[in-house]
């Protein structure tokens, strides 16, 4: 029974950090940035270069925000800023985006998979159960994550300017908040915090050029059926993640993976606007 | 005198012509098409396979090639699927003309592929350990089937570690189905139980509640079929991670993909056709020749490389006894030839299929694979009853 709560906490989590940085840029520029899931990959062979370097594991998330962040920020001056009154071309752009940051990625390191060491190995004794020590390691990171960003925007100036550009942007602009240098700074803060998640599961698995796309489908699942609200993400990745496992464990891994992909559809038919102000 | 002029000009012409085309049609390469996972699952495993196919035809080439003519190698990438078979064969056949196709793949891309090949009427030599009992009469296969392969491992758990409850784990595909399918009837045939039987798709990653279902299940031991590569390493990765101690039984790792899991590999026991400590002068000369060629970049040897050496050097054999490179010919000869390799003399005779030495291995904590027993010579059963072979 514990197993299966760990279990479910523990996929949450994972769920959540990986999802987090989409909805960042979906709730300030309401585009969704299908370059996500290469963001993601980019996060996971900054990863790999970590280990290679032989620097310490704690490192790695650091080096992949930076790596995302820059990167995302010159996608957003160089490519998404031409489209702000298109956003439908603008997500074809940030989807071909992906597309070149697949493929640079192959001609860099190969198209084969590979894999980095966890930082922490071995099970650790939690509330009765051998788990996984690193699993268990992405609970408290998913919290502190989600701290931060509800102290970025609660707390700070550029927080500030951000809820009022998320609520309504020309009426921000009308009181002379730059919104452009806010969609910079989100877009950035996103593909950055996309990268952190990236090195955040490779250790549970392995990373290739493409690593990112499945990720990138689940997320956006997560994020349409949150609306704009972290709280409400949270929420959702605990309960669709945690019927992803229940369905995994007692009916069939192959039918868990539809899980998430179904119940959001289910539940955008019921709400099309996602969940947020419920 | 100026048509005698002409006349002679016209002869030197023509007789030049005919010179140039016979060189050039006498050295014309035999084209081997190597279609194989460069990207995907098997992308761990493929580059081994590839440098084992350069080093069988540069050794030939060196030798004055196969009937005079030099052996040419094409690879391309099946994405260890069938969508990307279908690619990569239609490519080798249809456009760069292959005269052979050697390689190891996924079941998937070797299913989805054998129409195409039997259209194509190309040869094939399929190199890679599976699950059996796929029969084409354009098909040939030097590695080893579960009759070969399971016995060993199932009979060392049920004696040494006396187990009886048995989970297994499997990549949702032909192999991964194929494989356990067979397990479990030998496992309950000799006496024991299978407590769980759980399957992730092909390119999967999270084993977790699948690994939860091992713990509540609590079996004596685990074997494991994966894809081969990255599954493999996915999977012991979060085992070890979970604290999974069991026997462990691998069904489909070999001993590079070992290497690359480090020490999570360690107690993993496993039963192939080819390991690097096989000690004949045969073995020791190939694998001085793999480490003098690729030097740094060499990738172990393995049980999924090795059969594509041998399987190179038995398409030459069989070409020679043909007398050609025609198909049909070729085909006929490839049952009867016997070539000898790291592995010993192998000879496909028995319906496609070929009798192999195996051996029972646990991996070590630096990676290499201790033979706990060696089996000569193990018949492959009856594979296909209606082939005539």
């Amino acid at each position: 029974m514990m197993m299966i709560i760990l279990d479910i906490t523990t996929t949450a989590a994972i769920l959540f950090i990986v999802a987090s940085g989409l909805l960042i840029v979906f709730g300030v520029m309401k585009i969704v940035n299908f370059a996500h899931g290469a963001f993601m990959t980019v996060g996971a062979y900054a990863a790999l270069i970590t280990s290679y370097l032989a620097l310490p594991a704690i490192a790695a998330p650091f080096v992949a925000f930076a790596v995302g962040g820059l990167l995302g920020a010159a996608a957003e001056l160089l490519i998404v800023r031409r489209l702000y009154n298109r956003p439908l071309d603008a997500i074809l752009a940030t989807w071909g985006l992906g597309i070149v940051i697949g493929q640079v990625l192959t001609l860099m390191f190969g198209r084969e998979v590979q894999f980095v060491p966890a930082p922490v190995t071995g099970t650790l004794a939690f509330l009765g159960n051998d788990y996984s020590g690193y699993r268990l390691l992405l609970l408290p990171a998913a919290v502190v994550i989600g701290a931060l960003f509800t102290a970025l925007l609660t707390g700070t100036r550029l927080g500030l300017a951000t809820r009022a550009v998320i609520m309504n942007e020309t009426l921000a602009q009308g009181l002379g908040i730059d919104s452009t240098r806010v969609r910079l700074l989100t877009f950035g803060i996103g593909s950055g915090l996309a990268a952190v998640a990236g090195a955040a599961v490779t250790p549970l698995a392995s990373v290739d050029p493409n690593m990112g796309l499945p990720w990138l489908i689940g997320a956006f699942m997560l994020v349409m059926v949150s609306g704009g609200s972290l709280p409400t993400l949270a929420l959702s990745c605990f309960v669709l993640g945690g019927l992803q496992v229940l369905v995994s464990t007692f009916v069939s891994p192959i039918l868990g993976g539809l899980t998430i992909a179904v119940l959001a559809a289910v539940a955008l038919r019921l709400r099309p606007e996602g969940f947020a102000r419920v | 005198m100026t048509i005698t002029r002409s006349l002679s000009a016209g002869l030197l012409l023509a007789a030049s012509v005919t010179a140039i085309s016979a060189i050039a049609f006498a050295a014309e390469p035999i084209k081997i098409g190597v279609p194989v996972g460069l990207s995907g699952a098997n992308s761990v495993v493929a580059p081994s396979v590839v440098q084992s196919a350069q080093l069988a035809i540069e050794e030939i080439n060196a030798k004055g090639g196969v009937l005079g003519r030099p052996l040419a190698l094409e690879v391309a990438d099946d994405a260890s699927g069938a969508a990307g078979a279908q690619k990569a064969f239609d490519s080798l056949i249809s456009q760069k003309k292959v005269d052979v196709l050697i390689s190891m793949e996924t079941s998937a891309a070797r299913n989805a592929a054998l129409p195409i090949v039997a259209r194509g009427k190309t040869p094939y030599i399929y190199t890679s350990f599976y699950e059996g009992k796929s029969c084409s009469p354009f098909m040939y296969v030097n590695a080893w089937v579960p009759e070969q392969q399971v016995p060993p491992i199932v009979d060392y758990f049920a004696k040494d570690k006396a187990a009886k409850k048995y989970f297994l784990i499997g990549s949702d595909y032909a192999f991964g189905r194929g494989m356990l399918a067979f397990t479990k009837a030998y496992v309950e045939k000799t006496g024991g139980k299978v407590v769980g039987e759980e399957y992730l798709p092909m390119d999967g990653s999270d084993w977790t509640p699948i690994i939860s279902k091992l713990k509540s299940a609590a079996p004596d031991a685990l074997i494991t079929s994966t894809a081969g590569g990255a599954p493999n390493v996915t999977l012991t990765k979060q085992l070890r991670a979970a604290g999974v101690k069991l026997p462990y039984g691998n069904l489909a790792v070999d001993e590079g993909t070992a290497k690359s899991m480090g020490t999570d590999a360690e107690g993993i026991y496993l039963s192939a056709s080819y390991v690097t400590g096989i000690d004949t002068p045969a073995n020791k000369t190939f694998l001085a020749a793999m480490a003098k060629k690729f030097g740094a970049e060499l990738k172990t040897p393995n049980d999924l490389s090795v059969p594509e050496y041998e399987a190179v050097y038995a398409y030459k054999a069989a070409v020679e006894k043909a007398g050609s490179t025609e198909s049909a010919a070729v085909l006929k000869a490839l049952g009867d030839v016997s070539v000898p390799g790291p592995r010993g003399a192998i000879v496909m005779s028995k319906q496609h299929h070929a009798p192999l030495s195996m051996y029972l291995g646990q991996v070590q904590g630096d990676g290499s694979v201790k033979v706990i027993q060696s089996f000569p010579s193990v018949d492959p059963g009856e594979q296909c009853p209606n082939l005539k072979s």
